[in-house]
């Protein structure tokens, strides 16, 4: 018995990351098959009957959702889901979520929509219903400016630093040409400093930490080299919410025209936000 | 909690983790061999050197013992860059690691010499040897043979410590086993195979060291020193 808590115990912490998504792909098919019966007249009529939205914030990921000086939720999709509310007419409810937590917060009826950095993939958009992009997340390549590199093709013969376990990990190395060595950091800070220190020619990573480490160091002259991948998010809410889809679909189509959009994703990114593909 | 073991893909990749355990190893004997050198010629000067050598010996000690390892191979991987000097991560690998060792080692080594009986030294003098044919010919060997299980000991806890050297890109069994656990998501099959494979190397490496000990201090032992028991 001691023996077999033990192995739990272990394959818990060792293998935290693949289970966390083995638990959250599972749950989220039991909470969707046991979502509450939702008040009849659909629930973007509830919404605007209650004059409260409630929405996922998930609050450990900058610039997208932090927590600032006074522990309130702060960032990019907060001050969406502000925005959201607004354009609405009512008031806000943020339901505080943990990455894993985002899909089966939305799906056990907790918030109505997530607007949380879900980026629209194949395996989420099983479970849930995405509205067009409003932002985007784009993995680069960065480098010194005497480095010498345009495209994927030269690559080859340098060294190429990269974070285990991130989205650049999985990217880069499948269109890195022969020749190309990649070095790999266990976190972005090693990553970062290995490539203003010269250890390696340049750097994958999210256009935000490129920008972030040529802020910090004017010397290094770091600049985007090109983009290798950019991966789009959006809204997303229960299946079956067609109402409020349809509200998302036009919130967004309205606010990209104004600007507001891309204003708010300027404002916490400090990137200027690239022309998102709608459908 | 349900989780099915799939050991199938380690297999798959057991030869990138072979590759990564030989790095361990070279890097581990590449290490103790030059930190031993160092080591050697340290505790050396530690007791027998001028006045100020001997305190800029004992403050190297200090500092490295009471610093962090993974501090220290930044400094070599990451800073040491910034005033012109660079190394290859395996290189700057190796460094640190020789000059962590070294760093404990004198300082067994010192006490392994401070355990020679003054007598014998004093024997030495009087034959009018030079402090370096002391240490030679009376100081050395039975000096390595009193602190012989430490730093043994001290060996195998530099090879495991080589891990640490993932975090500075040197693709040694650690470095390998996080990349494969990170694309592969088999977590709990690839760390249970890299701390198998760590185990056997540690237990050989015991074995090798037993062996060293018996065919160098003991068959070569040609009379029963009083000291020795």
């Amino acid at each position: 018995m001691k023996r077999r808590d033990m192995l739990i115990g272990a394959a818990v912490s060792g293998a935290a990351g693949l289970a966390t998504i083995a638990a959250v792909t599972q749950s989220t098919r039991a909470l969707a098959q046991t979502a509450p019966a939702l008040a009849p007249g659909g629930v973007l009529d509830r919404i605007i009957k209650e004059k409260k939205i409630r929405v996922t914030a998930e609050v450990t990921s900058p610039p997208f959702g932090i927590l600032d000086r006074n522990n309130q939720p702060d960032g990019s999709e907060i001050e969406t889901a502000r925005q959201l509310a607004k354009d609405l007419g009512v008031e806000l409810e943020l339901v505080q979520v943990t990455s894993p937590q985002r899909i089966p917060a939305l799906l056990a009826g907790r918030a109505d929509v997530a607007i949380s950095s879900l980026s629209i993939t194949f395996d989420r958009a099983k479970t849930v219903m995405f509205a067009p992009p409003h932002g985007a997340l784009s993995i680069v390549i960065a480098g010194a400016k005497k480095v010498q590199i345009r495209n994927a093709a030269d690559m080859a013969g340098k060294k190429i630093g990269l974070t285990r376990a991130t989205l650049e990990e999985a990217s880069v190395p499948p269109i890195a040409p022969q020749g190309a060595q990649m070095v790999f950091f266990d976190d972005i800070a090693a990553t970062m400093q290995a490539m203003v220190s010269g250890q390696v020619d340049a750097a994958g990573m999210s256009a935000f930490a490129a920008k972030s480490v040529s802020d910090r160091n004017a010397k290094a002259e770091i600049e985007n080299k090109f983009t290798v991948r950019t991966a789009y998010y959006a809204a997303a809410v229960r299946p079956g919410d067609f109402d409020l889809l349809q509200f998302l679909r036009t919130w967004v189509f309205l606010n990209r025209q104004n600007g507001v959009l891309a204003n708010i994703y300027k404002k916490y990114t400090e990137v200027a936000l690239v022309d998102l593909p709608a459908f | 909690m349900k989780y099915v073991f799939q050991f199938g893909i380690v297999w798959d990749h057991l030869p990138r983790l072979l590759d990564g355990a030989w790095l361990t190893i070279r890097l581990s004997l590449g290490a103790f061999a030059l930190g031993f050198v160092i080591a050697m010629l340290l505790a050396f000067l530690r007791t027998a050197g001028p006045r100020p050598l001997r305190a800029a010996i004992a403050a190297y000690v200090e500092v490295i013992r009471n610093t962090p390892f993974l501090v220290q191979l930044f400094i070599i991987y990451f800073s040491l860059p910034a005033i012109g000097i660079r190394f290859e991560a395996i290189t700057a690998a190796l460094l640190g690691m020789s000059l962590n060792f070294s760093g404990y080692a004198t300082e067994i080594i010192r006490s392994g010499i401070e355990a020679v009986p003054r007598s014998q030294i004093e024997a030495g003098y009087s034959l009018g040897f030079t402090r370096l044919q002391i240490f030679r010919n009376i100081i050395v060997f039975p000096a390595l043979r009193t602190v012989y299980p430490a730093l043994a000991s001290q060996f195998v806890l530099l090879m495991l410590g080589s891990s640490i050297v993932a975090a500075i890109s040197a693709e040694e069994l650690t470095a390998v086993t996080n990349t494969l656990q990170s694309t592969t998501f088999r977590a709990f099959e690839f760390y249970f195979v890299a701390t198998a494979m760590y185990l056997l190397m540690a237990i050989g490496a015991r074995l090798l060291l037993h062996a060293i000990y018996w065919t160098v201090f003991e068959r070569a032992r040609p009379v029963q020193q009083p000291w020795s028991r």
